[in-house]
């Protein structure tokens, strides 16, 4: 399921059936390395609204959990484990974060919920065909990472 | 050059922006018309339209998934929406193309992905499953079998319409 207000109708009433909240989290930055951000969180994106669409009975897709880069990790790793806390006891037992900023990886282990973090794709000097398998291929990678979470 | 030869009086522009409208009003009807007399195999039943999807001769009797795009309009804008279907051929050589979309909250099914039940199709969201037709495994969570696609082939390609509930393809 979308943030949107027909698929929050749908969550009213099949809430037994979804356990499961996904945040895309995307860096910003205006300055340095701003491009390299942007696409990163431009793939994080494309991913999980594919994922939504095919696993979209079970998880809620939320808006993303955007911060600047500047922000103080420990900040952001305090905001970040406030909005899964509030999941959790809303009932989606199982937070899972995608994203492509690997500044991510080293606070992994002080994060209420699951890091998935996405490889960085160089995707400017891609042909359309290569980029589409790339797409693919990681889309089905996230999805069986998410589902033998589930099991 | 003097001004006033390409100053165009109020008459004259109002006839330019008149012919306009009226030539591009002509052009929207007519050309929905030639399209529909060129292609009326390619409309389905209720009026959607067919898309291409496969060769007919890489369809076997084993389900494979097929992925094409629609064209939608919502309220807000119109996109074109990615789609699939799980195609094969049934035992009397027919073509059957079956939504994955799960008839319990919407998942998308996936065949044979289940080693403790082959040959069905399989839901990951809350382990529903449909045999090879479509057909819902009573004592999982779907209620319906999956709709069916209605489809047409025409020059060895399958076009694909829209899919309905069983029962009413
Ligand atoms: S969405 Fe397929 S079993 Fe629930």
């Amino acid at each position: 399921m979308k943030w949107t207000a027909n698929d929050v109708d749908m969550y009213e009433k099949e809430r037994q059936y979804i356990d499961t909240a996904v945040i895309p989290l995307i860096p910003l930055t205006l300055s340095e390395g701003a491009k390299a951000a942007v696409s990163g969180g431009e793939f994080v994106q494309l991913l999980t609204s594919e994922i939504e669409r095919q696993l979209k009975g079970r998880l809620f897709l939320l808006p993303p959990f955007a911060y600047f880069t500047a922000e103080e990790q420990s900040a952001r790793t305090e905001r970040l484990n406030d909005w899964t806390s509030q999941l959790k006891e809303s009932g989606l037992h199982h937070v899972f974060y995608v994203t492509g900023d690997r500044a991510w990886k080293e606070y992994e282990p002080d994060l209420l919920g699951e890091l998935f973090l996405l490889p960085v794709v160089p995707f400017e000097h891609m042909d359309e065909a290569y980029k589409r398998q790339i797409v693919h291929d990681q889309t089905s990678k996230l999805l069986n990472a998410f589902i033998s979470r589930w099991t | 050059m003097s001004e006033k030869k390409h100053r165009v009086s109020r008459r004259q522009f109002l006839n330019y922006t008149l012919t306009g409208v009226g030539g591009f009003m002509a052009a929207g009807i007519l050309m929905p018309m030639a399209r529909f007399a060129l292609d009326p195999i390619l409309k389905g039943e209720a009026g959607a339209e067919l898309v291409p999807v496969a060769q007919v001769k890489d369809i076997t009797t084993e389900p494979q998934r097929f992925d094409f795009k629609v064209k939608v309009k919502d309220a807000w804008y119109e996109s074109e929406e990615p789609k699939s279907a799980w195609v094969y051929k049934d035992d009397k050589g027919e073509i059957v193309a079956l939504s994955p979309i799960c008839k319990h909250l919407g998942c998308t099914v996936n065949w044979n992905a289940d080693k403790a039940h082959p040959n069905q199709f399989f839901c990951p969201c809350h382990y529903g499953r449909y045999t090879k037709d479509g057909t819902n495994v009573p004592g999982t969570p779907p209620m319906h079998p999956l709709d069916r696609y209605e489809y047409k082939v025409k020059d060895g390609k399958l076009y694909l319409g829209k899919a309905k509930p069983r029962g009413e393809a």
